[in-house]
C-alpha cells in the first residue's frame, strides 16, 4: 500500500517537472547552501545531478558547510549581498530572517500550487506560516523518545520502559540504574543522559506534560514560571540535585557530551538524529515513547527547511530546486541517510524510511509521536533568549541556586530580550 | 642601541618603497576594522536591515549587560594572572634552550607541539584531566589525602583556564625569546665573565637587558591575547546553548553581535576591549622607557 | 671550577629541567596519535598503548572525504601569505626600527591598535569591500592582506632590529650604500633567527585560518581549504575521537614540518654567534 503511494507521488512529481520543462528557458545558475556533514555532501551530489537531469538549463551549485559555519557564513553572504538563491533555515532562527526580510515571500507560489502541500505533515507546516504567509518550508521533522540501553537494564534488573511509562516510572528506573559500579564512591553509570539547557530534547517536554507552556512570543511572556511549570521544574531538579540520576555537563564533558552514546547513561532523551550516531554501539539499545505527565504525553516537535533569498536573480528557478528538495524523490533519499524524518506523509509509511537495514529499530514511533507532539516555540529573538533561560537554568543545575530563584531570573532575562525584539 | 638613522634628502624615496605595503595595510586596517568599529558603536545595526543612529546608546546599555559585566570581570581577572605567567615561564624554557647541545632542536619541537595542537582534538584530554570523579589531577590529589576539586565548578574554572591557556602559550614565548636571544653577541658574555659576574649577574645584567625589546613585544602581545582569549576556554565551559560557563569578552562580542542581531552592541564591547588594550600597552611603553630603551 | 665544567653542569641541569616540561607538554599530543591508532571501540581507553593498533582511521577519513585537494589549497596559500608577510613585514619592520621621521611613533602605536581591534564586527565591511574588488569566490582575499604589512609581523621584527648595533648601518652609509642595500645587505641576513620564527607563525596562521576561507571561498572540496573541511568532518563525527585525532594529525603535520625546518635557522644563529 505505502509502497503504491511512493511509486504515484514519484509519478506525479516526474510529471510535474516534465511540464515544467518545457517552460524553462535560458541557462541559470543556483546556489543553495545547507547545514550537515560528508553525509549531505554524498546525498546532495546525486540529488543536484538528478535535479539537473529533469530541469535542463539549470546549473545547480550546493555547498554544505558544519551548523556554526554555516550560521556564520551566511550572515555574511547575505549581508554582504552576496546571498545564496536557495538555503537551509531552521524554524528556530526563521523569524529572525524572515522578519528582517532576508526571505522571499513564497505564498504566490503556494497559492499557484494548492496540492502541493498536501501530503506535508500540518504540524511541520504550522512553524513557517506567518501572518502574512509562508516565507520557507519545512524540509524534515525532528521528535524527540526515550532511548535505552537493553544491557544496563538487563544487568539491573530492571524492566524496559513501556508505552504506559509516566515520569514517574522514569524516575524510579533512572534512580536504580544510578551506580558506582567499581565502589570507590563515585557514581560511574547514571540512569538518564537528558540536556538541560536548551529546551527541545527534555524540559519542553515534561513541562508540557505538565500542563505548563513555555513562551507566547507574540506578547512578549516568557511562560516558564506558572505553578504548572514550577511543579515540572521541581520533578527534574529532582532527578538532577536529589537522585543525581541525570549526569552534569561537567560530568559528562570527559565522555564527549552525549553520555548515553559514551555507555555510561542507561537512558537518553533525544531525536531522530542521534539513531546514527548510536547504530555503531557496541550495546543494545531500544526506543519507547517519551512517559506521560500528570496533565498528558508530550513530545517537541521542530522541522528544518529551506528559504528562498528576497534577492535571488531567479525567484521562480528557486522555487522549482526548493519543491523538488521537500518532494518525494529527495525525501526518500534523505531518509535513507537517517538523521530525520521526512515531512511526506507517504514517504514516513513507506520502506525508504521505516526499513533502515543499519538501524532496525521502530522508527514509526517517532511518527506517532506527532499525535501529541507540541510544536517548539518559534519567535524572534529565539536564540538570544534561549541564552538567557539556559544561563539561569545552568546556575540551578551547578547547585549555585535554588531551581525557583534561577526561574526567577530566567523569566525577568527573558522578558527582557522578547520586550527588546518586538 | 636604541639610536636611529635619519633619511637623508635622496632615501626618502626609499624609506616610502620599504613602507609602502605596511601604510596601505594600515590605511585598509584603521579605515576598515579601527574606524569602522568605533562608527558601527554609535548605531544600531543587525547585519540585515539599514543601520539606524544610536548616539551613546550601546554604551550607556554596556553596564546592563550581564554577560558584558560577567565577561569584563572574568577577562580581567584571566588576565592578570595569564600575562605574568606565560611571559615568565615563556623566558625562563627560552633560557635554558638557548644552549648548543646535540637534540635541543627535538625538545624545541616539544615544546612547540602545544601551539599547534586544536583546542577541540585536546578538549577531551583537558576534560579528562579536570574530571570530578576520575580525573588525573584528582587522582593525584586524593592519593595525598587531599580532597578532590571541582577543576571545571565555578570557583576554580578562572585557574583551570589559565593552566591550559598557559599551556598552549609556552612554545609561543619560547621561540620569540629564543630569536632574542640570538642575538645577544657573545662577547658580552665573555666580558662578563672575565669581570667575575655569576650567573645570576650575567643574565640581570647582559641577558635582561638585551631582551627588553622581545618581552615587551611578548608582554603587548600576551596581553592581546589573554584579552582576546577564547578558543581553550570555550572548549572547557561550553554548554549546549552554545553559551560558556566562564565567558570572555571576545565571546560576548561574537555572540551579542553575529548570533544576537546585535553589531551596534558588539561594536560598543570591542571599543571597550580595544581601549583597555591599549591602555595596558602604553604601560607597557612607560615601563620600557624606565629601564631606558626606546619604546 | 673551570668554564667547561660549569658549562657541562647547566647544560645537564637544563637538560633535565627541559626533558621533564616537556613531558607535560607533549603528552596530549603523543595520547593524540595514541587515539588515532586505537579502535573506535577503545575510544574511551585511558590506557597509552592502542589495545589494538589500526591504521583504519587514516584510511577511512580519505574515504569519506578525499583531502588531498583541500591540503594542497592550504599549503599554496599558506605558502604565498608566508612569503609576503615575510617580504613586507620586515620591510616595515626596518623602517621602524632603523629611521627617524616625524610621526613614526604615532604611526607605529595606530599599527599596534589594528592587533587589538577583535575582527569579528568588521567581518561585513571588509566581505562588502572584497567584493567590490571583485574578489570574492577567489583565493586571493586568503592571500593578498599578507602581501600589505600587518603589526604582528612588523612588530616582531621591528623589536628584533633594535637589537642589531646601528653603527653597521651607519658605517655602511658612510660607504655610500642606501637604506634599500642596508635593509637588504645588512638587515636581513643577521635576523635569520627572527625571520625564522616569524616565518612558522605567519604559516601557522595562514594555515589554520578557518573564517576567511569560510566566507570567501565556495565551501565545496575542490576550492576550499583544510580548516573548513575539518569543522565538517567534526559535525558529524563529534563522538569519534578515534578519526577526529586521525584528522586533526594529518592537518597539523605540516606546521610541524614547518617548524623543524625554520628551527634549522635558530641553530645556525648560534653557531654565528653574534655579529663578529
Amino acid at each position: 500500500m505505502a509502497d503504491w503511494l511512493g511509486r504515484v507521488s514519484r509519478g506525479i512529481a516526474f510529471a510535474s517537472s516534465v511540464l515544467w520543462c518545457s517552460t524553462a528557458l535560458a541557462d541559470t545558475e543556483l546556489r543553495m547552501t545547507l547545514f550537515g556533514g560528508p553525509v549531505d555532501i554524498a546525498v546532495w551530489q546525486k540529488l543536484s545531478a538528478d535535479f539537473e537531469k529533469t530541469h535542463p538549463g539549470i546549473k545547480l551549485k550546493v555547498e554544505v558547510n558544519d551548523w556554526d559555519s554555516y550560521w556564520e557564513k551566511l550572515r555574511v553572504l547575505v549581508a554582504g549581498g552576496t546571498a545564496p538563491d536557495v538555503f537551509a533555515m531552521d524554524a528556530s532562527n526563521y523569524p529572525d530572517w524572515q522578519a528582517r526580510g532576508a526571505l522571499l515571500k513564497l505564498q504566490p507560489f503556494v497559492d499557484a500550487e494548492p496540492d502541493l502541500l498536501k501530503g506535508v505533515f500540518p504540524i511541520s507546516l504550522e512553524a513557517y506560516k506567518t501572518p502574512d504567509g509562508y516565507y520557507g518550508l519545512p524540509r524534515d521533522i525532528q521528535t524527540i523518545a526515550l532511548f535505552y540501553n537493553k544491557d544496563m537494564f538487563d544487568a539491573a534488573g530492571v524492566a524496559y520502559p513501556t508505552d504506559n511509562w509516566t515520569w514517574d516510572d522514569l524516575r524510579a528506573a533512572a534512580k536504580q540504574l544510578t551506580k558506582d559500579k567499581n565502589g570507590d564512591g563515585t557514581i560511574d553509570q547514571w540512569g538518564l543522559f537528558a540536556e538541560l539547557i536548551d529546551m527541545e530534547v527534555f524540559w519542553s517536554s515534561v513541562l508540557w506534560s505538565y500542563g505548563a507552556e513555555i513562551v507566547d512570543g507574540k506578547n512578549g511572556k516568557t511562560l516558564i514560571g506558572s505553578a504548572e511549570a514550577m511543579k515540572a521544574w521541581n520533578f527534574i531538579a529532582g532527578m538532577v540535585l536529589d537522585d543525581k540520576s541525570i549526569p552534569t555537563s561537567e560530568q559528562l564533558r570527559q565522555f564527549g557530551l552525549d553520555g548515553f552514546q559514551a555507555g555510561v547513561t542507561a537512558m537518553s532523551v533525544t531525536g531522530h538524529w542521534s539513531v546514527p550516531d548510536y547504530t555503531p554501539a557496541t550495546f543494545k539499545w531500544g526506543v519507547a515513547p517519551m512517559p506521560k505527565g500528570p496533565v498528558e504525553r508530550a513530545t517537541s516537535i521542530n522541522s528544518a527547511g529551506f528559504t528562498i533569498s528576497s534577492t535571488t536573480q531567479h525567484p521562480k528557478e528557486a522555487w522549482e530546486l526548493l519543491k523538488f528538495a521537500i518532494g518525494p524523490h529527495a525525501q526518500e533519499e534523505l531518509a535513507q541517510v537517517g538523521y530525520a524524518i521526512p515531512i511526506q506523509e507517504v514517504i514516513t509509511a513507506s520502506p525508504a524510511y521505516l526499513v533502515q537495514e543499519k538501524a532496525p529499530i521502530d522508527h514509526k514511533l517517532f511518527v506517532d509521536a506527532l499525535a501529541y507532539a507540541h510544536l517548539k516555540p518559534v519567535f524572534k529573538g529565539y536564540e538570544e533568549w534561549a541564552s538567557a533561560v539556559g544561563d539561569a537554568l545552568h546556575r540551578a543545575w551547578s547547585g549555585e541556586i535554588p531551581i525557583a530563584d534561577a526561574i526567577n531570573e530566567a523569566v525577568a532575562a527573558g522578558d527582557d530580550v522578547l520586550a527588546n525584539n518586538r | 642601541m636604541s639610536s636611529t638613522l635619519k633619511p637623508l634628502r635622496g632615501e626618502r624615496a626609499g624609506l616610502l618603497l620599504l613602507l609602502a605595503p605596511t601604510l596601505l595595510g594600515l590605511a585598509i586596517g584603521v579605515f576598515g576594522s579601527v574606524l569602522a568599529t568605533l562608527a558601527l558603536s554609535f548605531f544600531d545595526w543587525d547585519m540585515l536591515t539599514p543601520i539606524k543612529w544610536a548616539g551613546a546608546t550601546n554604551y550607556t546599555s554596556l553596564p546592563h549587560d550581564r554577560m558584558f559585566s560577567v565577561a569584563l570581570v572574568n577577562t580581567t581577572l584571566f588576565s592578570l594572572i595569564y600575562v605574568p605567567l606565560t611571559l615568565a615561564i615563556g623566558f625562563a624554557v627560552a633560557c635554558l634552550m638557548n644552549r648548543h647541545i646535540r637534540g635541543i632542536s627535538l625538545l624545541r619541537a616539544l615544546f612547540f607541539l602545544p601551539v599547534v595542537s586544536s583546542p577541540t582534538a585536546v578538549g577531551l584530554l583537558w576534560s579528562w584531566i579536570f574530571a570530578q570523579d576520575q580525573g588525573v589531577l584528582n587522582s593525584f590529589i586524593t592519593a595525598f589525602g587531599g580532597n578532590p576539586v571541582n577543576w571545571l565548578g565555578p570557583k576554580v574554572i578562572l585557574y583551570s583556564v589559565v593552566i591550559v591557556n598557559v599551556w598552549g602559550a609556552i612554545g609561543e614565548g619560547m621561540i620569540v625569546f629564543l630569536a632574542g636571544l640570538q642575538a645577544i653577541p657573545r662577547e658580552l658574555y665573555e666580558a662578563a665573565r672575565v669581570d667575575g659576574a655569576t650567573a645570576w649577574q650575567r643574565l640581570v645584567h647582559v641577558t635582561l637587558p638585551a631582551m627588553v625589546p622581545s618581552l615587551f613585544f611578548q608582554g603587548v602581545l600576551s596581553t592581546i591575547h589573554a584579552f582576546q582569549a577564547f578558543d581553550y576556554i570555550y572548549m572547557l565551559t561550553r554548554l549546549s546553548n552554545g553559551n560558556s560557563t566562564f565567558p570572555t569578552l571576545v565571546f560576548s562580542v561574537y555572540r551579542t553581535g553575529f548570533r544576537f542581531f546585535r553589531m551596534g552592541d558588539a561594536a560598543a564591547q570591542a571599543v571597550v576591549l580595544t581601549v583597555i588594550i591599549a591602555l595596558f600597552t602604553l604601560f607597557y611603553i612607560r615601563i620600557q622607557k624606565k629601564f631606558g630603551a626606546e619604546a | 671550577m673551570s668554564r667547561r665544567a660549569e658549562e657541562v653542569r647547566g647544560n645537564v641541569i637544563a637538560v633535565t629541567l627541559l626533558l621533564a616540561g616537556g613531558i607535560i607538554m607533549v603528552a596530549p599530543f603523543i595520547w593524540m596519535v595514541s587515539t588515532s591508532l586505537k579502535l573506535p571501540a577503545d575510544q574511551y581507553s585511558r590506557s597509552l598503548i592502542p589495545p589494538i593498533f589500526t591504521l583504519a582511521n587514516y584510511h577511512d577519513i580519505w574515504t569519506i572525504m578525499p583531502l588531498h585537494t583541500m591540503l594542497w589549497n592550504s599549503l599554496k596559500i599558506a605558502l604565498i601569505a608566508t612569503f609576503g608577510q615575510l617580504l613586507t613585514c620586515s620591510m616595515g619592520a626596518f623602517i621602524f626600527a632603523v629611521t627617524r621621521f616625524r610621526g613614526r611613533d604615532a604611526l607605529f602605536f595606530l599599527l599596534l591598535i589594528t592587533l587589538m581591534v577583535p575582527q569579528q564586527i568588521t567581518t561585513i565591511p571588509q566581505f562588502i569591500l572584497f567584493k567590490w574588488l571583485g574578489l570574492y569566490g577567489t583565493q586571493v582575499p586568503m592571500y593578498l592582506p599578507s602581501f600589505l604589512g600587518g603589526a604582528f609581523g612588523t612588530f616582531l621584527l621591528r623589536q628584533y632590529f633594535k637589537t642589531i648595533p646601528i653603527e653597521l648601518a651607519e658605517a655602511a652609509r658612510i660607504d655610500g650604500a642606501s637604506l634599500l642595500t642596508i635593509y637588504w645587505r645588512i638587515y636581513l641576513p643577521l635576523a635569520k633567527p627572527a625571520l625564522a620564527a616569524f616565518a612558522i607563525f605567519a604559516f601557522m596562521f595562514s594555515w589554520n585560518d578557518l573564517f576567511t576561507a569560510l566566507i570567501y571561498l565556495p565551501s565545496d572540496m575542490q576550492t576550499t581549504t583544510l580548516p573548513v573541511g575539518l569543522a565538517l568532518l567534526q559535525q558529524q563525527y563529534a563522538g569519534k575521537w578515534t578519526l577526529m585525532m586521525a584528522a586533526v594529525l594529518i592537518s597539523v603535520a605540516p606546521i610541524i614540518v614547518a617548524f623543524l625546518i625554520a628551527q634549522k635557522q635558530f641553530i645556525e644563529g648560534i653557531s654565528m654567534s653574534g655579529f663578529k
